[in-house]
């Protein structure tokens, strides 16, 4: 089988700053994988070199057997790579049901014709059924992540790129959302990367981690090879993180 | 030459000052004010009127004016602007409200003829053969004067650091006490007397009539856009690139195409290098 | 369904007004006030199409305007065209200058956009009496022959415009395609990332607005038979906004009654004819301060929820 995404040799600086160096991984269909790294590891500038929000300097991201390189981010995202914002980013003055709708507006080659409705099923899938016709600035915070993941499915892609999306939700929230997302990646059979501070939900969830550091690769493999890679146990105990902690928790 | 030389300098200083007050507010409060032209138009009615109609001498009509006009700002910014902050586009539809109220008022009072502001200095003077309006000699120098005691008062005092700050960030500002709504209005006083005193000083060697707001916002907007929203050596070297453009357009084409020139550069700009010449958002 | 038909019968019951109107009370003043107050409703409408629905504030409407009603002036003036030639060429002339400017200034945020499209009518204005040997300077273009030579019939024919014009932004509005420019005014990074090709919805949306602004133009044109670079002055953007907010942003049919309300308003204090423009900047404050969502749209939603409650 062949990758759906194939990522090599990429580059990004800002000025003097290395802000991702010679990342290379690929990621098979039907894989839940995630990102790891401490604060300012380059996780959320990799996402925006994949979606064509900063254009990389060098190396390659082949998505479906197609380079995307130099695409404006609305083209990779016709593509199917869709993806949601560490800070929620909902479309202010429009009803809940409409911003999902909207999800599905842009991507190519999918019938629209049931947009509503499908919306609507989505918005039911992800809890939100009976606030569909509210206006989406009266959401809770973790509603609207809920909507964040609805707007992103509406599309349907291929591969959903998730920026921490568990950031700033109580447990019971965090549970139900990982619930949602393994049973749409069970059912639709839909590929995910994720970003994530929370590693006790994030380990549970992913097949495979990759570790970045300082913007570069400093590991890769199951959750539990990961928690006990010494490169990683060095990124956050090296640099005394909070996050260390809840690491060896969740080791 | 040394034609262009000397009135193009002219030029540039009134844009100066014009320009100098609309990126200072805006640095300081985000707010883009289209009443800014306003305030130079009142300026120059200010000194008609107190002169023809309440007769008096020019330099306590001139500083009275400038400081009503002052006043009227801090109005606009506490009254009209402040509600709106939370919206730009609302702050720049209440300015620009402003701006058609002061032009009606100022028609439906003085009517829609050319008024003329008294100069200070009514000789001419030569210099390497060159006839110069005393007034525009003035303009020049006070407005070279004014603008460097804005510079020291931001670098030098208590004040002028607190204004720094907020137009830096306004949130750690306000962290380290800074009363920013008080930081605001004094900002938008300073504005408007600048652009009261540009309308002073120029309004003896331009038309004065109730309109003379749009241009001067039109070019203001051009500078800050050439120069880079928000910075102050940037407006200033913008207006001298526009005031000199303009100047040699006037000599070398026709002064009709003048006005072209700023919008012009405006659009250029605007396609190249959005951020402006001296492009950063910071504010100084 | 039942909103809609209600929608439909209160759209129906004005154009049936408007259209009595001028039977009822008739005189050429009357009709001369009610044709104005038509056009106007054809640019606040186009105005709201774009910037209403994206949130991007065109202080430089008056541009298209302009750019309609002397394209129609040239065409009939100097070159000969009959009148029915100025619709579809000031649209199409119209629809040039909103691609030139638009091209290089959509791509600013708000505030920018809102100046970088001022000065463009500024600029206009001032070419319009640098060419003035073309242009006829501040006399503008005289001798426009009129379209059609009755004066009702020429009113029937500018209604039939705006209705037409209202129902086809309308439609456009609530489609997904109106979905997307209200998104856009929501965030435009999220839109990129459902694929949204944000400028060219932009472009698209100014290029629409802009020509019906200049059909709107051509229209003003056959009507006063003469046009004058007074046209493209910023009073004409600022009047149009007004009307938008009167009538209520982003609504599409609001603009239209905000037009109408206004027009025949300061028609009845024509004896402050002077007061005009102070009126219209007091009311603009006014509608800011305590109505930002307008008068006219938010009333007719209220109407509509009373008549659609069961009894």
């Amino acid at each position: 089988m062949s990758a759906l995404l194939e990522v090599s040799g990429l580059n990004k600086h800002f000025g003097g700053l290395q802000a991702v160096r010679d990342v290379s991984f690929s990621i098979e269909p039907g894989e839940i994988v995630g990102i790891l790294g401490p604060n300012g590891a380059g996780k959320t500038t990799l996402y925006n070199l994949l979606t064509g929000f900063i254009p990389f300097d060098s190396g390659s991201v082949v998505f479906k057997g197609r380079n995307l390189r130099g695409l404006a981010p609305y083209r990779i995202a016709g593509l199917g790579i869709s993806r949601t914002f560490q800070l929620c980013r909902p479309f202010i003055g429009m009803s809940v049901l409409e911003n999902a709708v909207v999800g599905g507006l842009g991507a190519q080659g999918i019938d629209r014709s049931d947009l509503d409705q499908r919306a609507l099923a989505l918005l039911d899938q992800v809890g939100l059924g009976g606030k569909a016709l509210l206006p989406v600035e009266t959401l809770s915070y973790g509603d609207q992540r809920r909507l964040e993941i609805a707007r992103a499915l509406a599309a349907k892609p291929a591969l959903l790129l998730l920026d921490e999306p568990f950031a700033g939700l109580g447990s019971g929230e965090i549970n139900d959302l990982s619930a949602l997302i393994r049973s749409v990646h069970a059912e639709q059979g839909l590929t995910v990367m994720l970003i994530e501070h929370k590693l006790h939900e994030f380990m549970r969830l992913v097949d495979r981690v990759i570790a970045l550091d300082f913007g570069e690769m400093i590991a890769e493999g199951t959750p539990e090879d990961i928690v006990r890679h010494p490169a990683v146990i060095e990124a956050y105990i090296g640099r005394g993180d909070e996050q260390a902690e809840e690491q060896t928790d969740a080791a | 030459m040394l034609e262009i030389l000397i009135h193009g300098a002219v030029s540039s200083a009134i844009y100066a000052m014009l320009a100098v007050g609309f990126t200072l507010i805006f640095g300081v409060a985000r707010v883009l004010n289209l009443a800014h032209g306003s305030f130079y138009a009142l300026g120059a009615y200010g000194a008609y009127y107190f002169t023809s109609h309440l007769h008096m001498p020019l330099l306590p009509a001139a500083l009275l004016a400038i400081g009503l006009v002052a006043l009227f700002g801090v109005f606009v910014e506490k009254v009209l602007v402040r509600p709106m902050r939370r919206s730009q586009l609302a702050v720049l539809m209440i300015t620009l409200a402003v701006a058609l109220v002061v032009e009606q008022a100022l028609f439906l009072t003085f009517g829609s003829e050319y008024r003329n502001v008294p100069e200070f200095v009514s000789r001419k003077f030569t210099i390497g053969g060159v006839d110069v309006g005393g007034q525009r000699l003035l303009a020049l120098g006070v407005s070279v004067v004014l603008i460097g005691l804005l510079w020291l008062f931001i670098q030098r005092t208590r004040l002028g650091s607190a204004i720094l700050a907020v137009s830096q960030d306004p949130e750690a500002a306000s962290y380290m006490g800074i009363p920013s709504d008080r930081i605001f209005s004094i900002v938008m006083a300073l504005s408007a007397a600048l652009a009261a005193a540009a309308g002073v000083l120029a309004g003896p060697f331009l038309t004065v009539q109730p309109t003379m707001w749009l241009l001067p916002i039109v070019k203001a907007f051009a500078i800050v856009i050439v120069g880079g929203l928000g910075s102050i050596p940037g407006s200033i070297l913008a207006a001298l690139m526009l005031g000199y453009a303009e100047t040699i357009v006037g000599y070398t084409i026709s002064t009709s195409w003048t006005e072209i020139v700023s919008v012009a550069a405006t659009l250029l700009m605007l396609v190249f290098r959005p951020a402006g010449m001296f492009g950063k958002r910071a504010a100084f | 369904m039942f909103g809609k038909r209600i929608d439909f019968a209160g759209a129906a019951g004005f154009v049936a007004f408007m259209a009595v109107l001028p039977l009822v009370f008739g005189g050429n003043y009357l009709i001369g006030v009610l044709t104005v107050s038509v056009i106007y409703g054809i640019w606040a409408v186009s105005w709201d199409f774009m910037s209403g629905l994206t949130g991007r504030e065109n202080f430089g409407h008056s541009l298209f305007i302009g750019v309609g009603a002397y394209t129609a002036g040239f065409l009939n003036t100097k070159f000969g065209f009959s009148g029915w030639w100025s619709l579809p060429a000031s649209m199409i002339a119209a629809t040039v200058f909103a691609l030139i400017i638009g091209l290089p200034t959509l791509r600013l945020r708000g505030p920018y956009f809102a100046l970088a499209m001022l000065s463009g009518a500024v600029i206009m204005q001032r070419l319009m009496l640098i060419f003035w040997e073309q242009t006829g300077g501040e006399e503008g273009i005289n001798g426009i022959e009129p379209l059609i030579h009755s004066q009702l019939g020429f009113y029937y024919f500018a209604l039939a415009t705006l209705v037409v014009t209202t129902a086809l932004l309308l439609a456009l509005a609530r489609s997904h395609w109106g979905l997307i420019l209200r998104a856009i005014r929501g965030d435009e990074a999220t839109c990129q990332a459902a694929g949204i090709n944000v400028t060219y919805y932009k472009i698209a949306s100014l290029v629409i607005s802009a020509a019906f602004a200049g059909a709107g133009g051509a229209l003003y044109a056959h009507y006063q038979l003469q046009v004058s670079p007074q046209l493209f002055a910023v009073v004409t953007s600022i009047t149009i906004i007004t009307m938008v907010y009167v009538g209520g942003m982003a609504s599409i049919y609001g603009p239209v009654g905000g037009a109408i309300l206004l027009v025949l308003l300061t028609e009845l204090l024509r004896d402050f004819g002077e007061w005009r423009l102070m009126v219209y900047s007091c009311t603009l404050i006014l509608i800011l301060f305590f109505l930002p969502n307008g008068l006219i749209a938010p009333t007719w939603r209220r109407v509509k929820a009373k008549l659609g409650r069961p009894q």
